[in-house]
């Protein structure tokens, strides 16, 4: 980190603690959760991946609930920013960011001004937040109790465990690629918790504008 | 499947109930309801039914909550093409829980008795009748009197005419599950399962011989005998190869018109399985109407309790009362054995007017097999069973509950809350 560089905490220690068990509980979930669908192996392994999941999916859940509890603003602030729209989201959308541009045709185009979370970013924290829930509710149902649940609730916990895992696991490659792509902001999520000054005024300019403030050392 | 099965006779169907690979979800529930551990698969993986362990009882089908489950035996086009056929007689054997269950596959209240409208339905379809409580009735006479023949062995040492008199306690011999497992498991208990057979196959016999000869004067091998049951093990028992009673008493009067023997009952339908001939058929249950079953319909409120934990012991009694004191059992009702308690014991006293002593008689229910049975049995086969007369059902609740009857959503998890939660192994 340059000493003359001004920084900006993005990510603080609770947020990155937490963002660690998500990684270390979602990914093994994700994997393991792919296996049970396509059930390849034999009766052990099934039974291998299925017990991971479940220590993942407890995990998961601990996690979740901690965080909840200890970092509460921090969750209600996510919520409000995941859910706040404005024109300048559906301008974003209908440029996908700019990213197939930068990516396919290797052209800059401009990008409508973003807060902390650009709009891609805010559609993945809804997903998390409702798809997130969704599972964790889902699974303990169908881990814990199927057989007590009505048939039709044991059902459509299985199917919603099935859409959102899929959705969750899409969303989480694209999450993955852009993540390592935005390498300060990864920087920033694993290791210290900040990013450039000048790179977060380029990506999320009204965040810098609006509520980023000065703090001399 | 058929040349592998070792615990069946030639000619009995083996694997009525099966689970479908690509929907089964590895989620253990069934494995929770079964009452053999016919169910293998660790939890996570695929899981399928043993068939040499599985008694068809149709625990698991109901309580699969993906619906994975399934019985592999379907006649009800077979049944439908033989309604249609003019030189067939159609001779449908509802059981009393069939009564009280299919009016939900239309819509109507859980529970809703439509005995009539059943009727209707069924004379619509082109059947004829032989209610099933009426064997029910003969069944309870059967057990109730083989009871008396075996307390007074036992106790006066009186002896029987022409034939061993069987062993204290005797069980019901009702459920075929049941009767399978003693079969399969305690092979040396069989002599204490009661020699009567079950309503639906004294319903066969009388169906093809009294029913064709005498009330639809019909030639008893056209005469077609379909068991509607709540239940998927009576599709297993109805393939037994020794019921073809009414083949050989009417070979040896020499009305037989065939050289083939004939099952007693030709195919089982469940409660599902006739709602869905109803349905396929065309014949709105819920506006058929009332009509009477005719003259093989008549019955006693014992044959009616039949379908309900406790009752076949209610009714046994009731007639073993009778046919011992010369009276009616006061009150009629024995309500010490009905409820959802997994065993029931009571004891009721009787004056033996034939030898002239009071006799107390010690009776339990067994109220469905898994996780209530084995203690039951390990204490008979050490002589220490302070019992002597055992109704056993494999389904708790009874036949109401059997694996045949409507899927509610629920399955019968109501009735067992105590099962293991989270899965493991
Ligand atoms: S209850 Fe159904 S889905 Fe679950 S393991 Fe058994 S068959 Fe498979
Ligand atoms: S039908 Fe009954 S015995 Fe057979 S596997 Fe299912 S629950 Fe077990």
């Amino acid at each position: 980190m340059s000493k003359n560089q001004s920084w900006i905490l993005k990510h603080p220690w609770s947020v990155r603690s937490f963002h660690y068990l998500l990684v270390l509980s979602f990914i093994p979930l994700a994997i393991t959760g792919v296996v049970l669908f396509f059930k390849p192996f034999d009766q052990l392994t099934m039974n291998l991946y299925m017990r991971i999941h479940v220590v993942t999916g407890v995990i998961l859940t601990l996690d979740a609930v901690a965080y909840f509890i200890i970092g509460f603003t921090r969750v209600i602030a996510f919520v409000k920013r995941s859910f706040s729209f404005s024109a300048n989201d559906i301008k974003w959308f209908s440029i996908l960011g700019g990213y197939p541009q930068k990516f396919l045709l290797r052209k800059k185009v401009a990008v409508p001004p973003m807060g902390k979370y650009n709009s891609g970013q805010k559609l993945f924290g809804i997903c998390v937040l409702i798809g997130g829930t969704i599972l964790i509710a889902t699974g303990w149902g169908l881990w814990g109790f199927p057989h007590i649940l009505p048939h039709s609730m044991a059902a459509l916990f299985g199917t919603l465990h099935l859409v959102f895992g899929w959705l969750l696991i899409l969303f989480l490659l694209v999450h993955i690629f852009l993540g390592i792509y935005m390498f300060d902001d990864f920087k920033a999520m694993f290791l210290h918790g900040k990013i450039p000054c000048e790179e977060a005024k380029e990506m999320a300019p009204l965040w810098v504008e609006r509520e980023v403030v000065k703090i001399e050392r | 499947m058929n040349a592998e099965a070792r615990t069946y006779q030639k000619g009995e169907i083996p694997g009525i109930i099966a689970i479908n690979a690509d929907v089964c979800k590895g989620c253990d529930s069934c494995k929770r309801y079964c009452p053999t551990g016919a169910i293998t698969g660790m939890f996570g993986a695929i899981h399928s039914i043993d068939v040499e362990k599985c008694i068809n009882c149709g625990q698991c089908l109901i309580n699969c909550p993906f619906g994975s489950i399934y019985e592999t035996v379907d006649t009800v086009d077979t049944v439908i093409v033989k309604l249609q056929d003019k030189n067939v007689t159609v001779v449908g054997i509802p059981a009393p829980a069939v009564r009280v269950a299919i009016g939900e596959e239309f819509g109507m209240a859980d529970g809703s008795l439509v005995t009539k409208e059943m009727y209707g339905a069924m004379k619509k379809a082109g059947f004829e009748i032989l209610d099933n409580n009426f064997a029910a009735d003969l069944t309870i006479m059967e057990e109730g009197t083989e009871f008396i023949v075996r307390a007074r062995h036992a106790l006066f040492g009186e002896e029987a005419h022409g034939h061993k008199v069987g062993p204290l306690p005797q069980f019901t011999s009702c459920c075929p599950a049941w009767v399978r497992y003693v079969e399969t498991r305690y092979p040396a208990l069989i002599p204490n399962l009661s020699s009567a057979k079950s309503p639906q196959q004294m319903a066969g016999p009388l169906a093809k011989t009294y029913g064709a000869l005498e009330v639809w004067k019909k030639p008893p091998e056209t005469i077609y005998t379909v068991g509607i049951m709540p239940c998927t093990a009576k599709k297993f028992e109805a393939s037994r190869p020794e019921f073809t009673s009414a083949y050989h008493f009417l070979k040896k009067e020499g009305k037989a018109g065939s050289d083939t023997p004939y099952p007693d009952v030709d195919t089982v339908l469940t409660t599902r399985d006739i709602a869905r001939l109803f349905k396929k058929m065309k014949i709105d249950f819920t506006k058929v109407g009332e009509t009477d079953g005719g003259p093989l319909a008549e019955y006693t409120g014992a044959g009616t309790i039949f379908g309900n934990t406790g009752g076949v012991m209610e009714a046994a009694v009731r007639t073993a009362y009778k046919v011992l004191t010369g009276n009616e059992l006061q009150p009629l009702e024995f309500k010490k054995v009905r409820g959802m308690k997994g065993v029931k014991s009571a004891s009721v006293t009787l004056m033996d007017t034939k030898y002239g002593k009071e006799v107390t008689v010690n009776l339990a229910v067994v109220n469905g097999i898994h996780g209530n049975i084995e203690p039951v049995l390990e204490s008979i086969m050490a002589g220490t069973s302070p019992y002597h007369f055992i109704e056993v059902m494999n389904c708790p609740g009874g036949c109401v509950n059997g694996g045949g009857q409507p899927i509610k959503s629920d399955g019968s998890s109501w009735l067992r809350v105590a099962l293991p939660l989270f899965g493991w192994k």
